[in-house]
């Protein structure tokens, strides 16, 4: 079977996740749904435009919500059904497809378009084959019910597949998946929280199905597949109880989720905002390190005010929270996160230079290996401050070195000897502003617009021979955007 | 039957090793974000920086001392660690560029016969150790130009010492007594 490219599956995911995560701080703001919506909506009309990814479809704010209702039923092929289903296609739905899947996976994956204006009766693990012949499997029986309004998609976990098949409709179940939708329904009746592993698992998978080029108008498809677990089934069953609460529930989990450490950047080319959802960014076939969900609440919040509102900072809070995920502990990284994002060291820099200090970080005499330990930031202050000292102290002589009549040079400028010991003779020629000492000749020769955000492995060198192995990453080459779970390089500086 | 003093062989310096200081302290992680060519060996405390004109490496820590190697001469050194000074100075430092001093150079040379490293041994105990067990050449140090060399049995003959001239007076002197155990 083809699968075709998860990146605008996983978009639209991300997407969902964000604006179901903010949704609750835009309002705790008092900020309107209607600008949620025309958030999202501008978010997927730049991606869109951006043209960077195939097949992206925007969702529309208005379009009902659709829950599909399966009754539990064991296997069969239910032609009423599907008629009905065809019904519908015929009402302009024709990418609703499905095919016959050799082994009936568990559950239903289904995809329904938003227009579809009336519950739909299924027996649990339907497959429904379209006409024009894309797939889509429903892995796990849903319960589908017309919900009102607003545009909370179900999240469920997802598997899409596009498969060509000019097949007449069938739909095929699983009975497992129907039994396990029973207990998962009375056991997810209580909507606690579900395992964050769970929680995280279907985040992962999570891709809300879209609509296929033609009808952008598509909100409601559901594409689920269980093919993690029984949780899943809970996900469906709270959903039909309390729809509003239930997703945002889940989209709070999911969101957990989503904000797991591992924050490689999400970047999607024309949307800052989209490194909220950086998190999001995890390889596609499920690689997921859920260390810590506790952390992981606590920083959905943080993280989405941080990111949304530094928007334009993305680069900088993600190059420090690799260097965050990747250095140091789990529990490190959050505070780290928490803290580097927002104190930027430009801003501060900038503060930094009307203060001129002649002693203390200021003294310049050559100190030893400042320790590196997490005082970074007050290194990074004392180099700032020496720097803007230097021209202040210009005809200050406060050097103690062991050599120096190199004050002297430094103040006058002009050459001089400097009597080092054994030295041979070192002219102090002061380093011409860009005369003859050409720098960067080969400046940004390989300024390219192909990029590669990920996290890394390993990252080996030999000599000039580099060797790359990475993981988690999505790229952007030639305009169009790749997702991948590994990736490897060579390459020769 | 010696060697003439003029020995028209061919010493190839392979590597000049220097170092400066650029009299400022040096914010090591902004040169690893900002720098081009750059890595950063947080553990140590250490930005290397590689330079491709002149094909060099530089080891930049935070007090300011900066190491050079790689050059292939003498003034490709200098030429290359200005260059080096001068990046960091884009980058917003202070720097001087002061104490520039050649260390340590190496260079590579051919008899063009081979030697007899037993009997050359014999022959120059004072200032020659071969232990073949552990290592397969002579070390021969010559204490008034602190040069050392490491002689080889093909007539190979790798010299340290701490600027270029050391190295080439180094050859000429050991030349004769290489001559004399030659095969």
């Amino acid at each position: 079977m083809a699968h075709s490219s998860p990146v605008p599956e996983l978009y639209k995911s991300i997407i969902e996740d964000v604006i179901e995560g903010v949704r609750e701080l835009f309002a705790e703001e008092g900020v309107e749904e209607q600008v949620l919506k025309d958030l999202k909506q501008l978010w997927e009309t730049k991606v869109t435009q951006s043209r960077a990814t195939e097949g992206f479809f925007k969702h529309s704010h208005c379009s009902p919500r659709f829950s599909l209702q399966l009754p539990h039923s064991s296997h069969s092929v239910l032609q009423t059904s599907a008629a009905s289903y065809v019904i519908q296609a015929g009402r302009g739905f024709q990418h609703f497809t499905a095919a016959k899947l050799g082994p009936p996976r568990v559950g239903v994956t289904l995809a329904l378009p938003s227009c579809v204006a009336y519950p739909l009766q299924m027996p649990a693990g339907v497959m429904l084959q379209p006409a024009p012949g894309q797939l889509y499997k429903v892995n796990v029986p849903v319960v589908v019910t017309q919900a009102s309004g607003d545009g909370s998609i179900l999240h469920y976990p997802v598997q899409q597949m596009f498969h060509p098949l000019g097949q007449a409709s069938v739909l095929q179940a699983s009975v497992a998946s129907v039994t396990q939708l029973n207990a998962s329904a009375a056991h997810a009746a209580g909507e606690t929280l579900q395992p964050q592993e769970t929680a995280l698992q279907q985040a992962v998978l999570y891709k809300p199905s879209y609509v296929e080029k033609q009808h952008v108008e598509n909100s409601a498809t559901l594409v689920q597949q269980p093919s993690v677990s029984v949780q899943e089934y809970e996900i469906n069953a709270v959903l039909n109880q309390c729809s509003e609460s239930t997703e945002k529930f889940q989209h709070d989990n999911l969101h957990t989720a989503v904000f797991t450490p591992e924050c490689s950047e999400g970047l999607f080319i024309d949307e800052s905002l989209a490194s909220s959802s950086s998190g999001v960014l995890l390889d596609v076939e499920g690689q997921l390190d859920m260390e810590h969900p506790e952390l992981l609440q606590q920083q959905v919040s943080d993280d989405i005010i941080d990111l949304i509102i530094a928007g334009e900072r993305l680069d900088e809070n993600t190059f420090l929270k690799d260097q965050g995920s990747v250095a140091s502990s789990d529990k490190v990284e959050p505070a780290e996160q928490a803290e580097s994002s927002l104190p930027l060291e430009k801003d501060l820099c900038s503060d930094i230079e009307g203060i001129s200090q002649l002693d203390g970080t200021g003294d310049v005499s050559s100190k030893e290996q400042i320790p590196h330990t997490k005082d970074k930031e007050e290194n990074e202050f004392i180099g700032f401050i020496d720097s803007e000292d230097l021209r202040v102290l210009d005809d200050e002589e406060d050097y103690d070195e062991e050599c120096d009549s190199s004050s002297n040079i430094e103040s006058s400028g002009s050459d001089g000897d400097n009597e080092d010991l054994q030295i041979d003779i070192v002219e102090e020629d002061p380093l011409n502003s860009g005369d003859d000492v050409s720098e960067q000749d080969i400046a940004d020769l390989f300024d390219t617009d192909n990029v590669i955000v990920c996290q890394y492995e390993k990252i080996h060198r030999t000599k000039n021979k580099w060797k790359f192995y990475l993981k988690d990453g999505v790229m952007s080459i030639e305009g169009k955007d790749h997702v991948f779970a590994k990736a490897t390089g060579d390459a020769e500086w | 039957m010696d060697a003439d003093s003029d020995v028209a062989l061919d010493i190839l310096i392979t590597n000049v090793v220097c170092v400066f200081r650029t009299r400022c302290h040096l914010n090591l992680r902004k040169i690893a974000l900002e720098g081009a060519n750059v890595i950063y060996k947080r553990d140590v405390g250490k930005v290397l920086m590689k330079l491709r004109k002149p094909r060099i490496t530089a080891t930049i820590w935070s007090s300011g001392k900066v190491i050079c190697t790689g050059a292939t001469s003498e003034e490709e050194a200098k030429f290359g660690a200005r260059r080096l000074a001068r990046s960091l100075q884009k980058l917003g430092f202070q720097v001087i560029f002061t104490d520039f001093k050649v260390v340590n150079v190496l260079a590579v040379c051919n008899m063009p016969f081979e030697i007899r490293l037993p009997e050359f041994t014999k022959n120059n105990r004072s200032h020659a150790s071969y232990e073949p067990e552990l290592h397969p050449a002579v070390c021969y140090r010559i204490k008034s130009l602190r040069a050392t060399l490491q002689i080889f049995s093909t007539g190979s003959i790798t010299v340290t010492g701490p600027n270029v001239k050391a190295v080439a007076s180094a050859v000429e002197q050991i030349y004769p007594f290489v001559f004399e155990s030659r095969k």
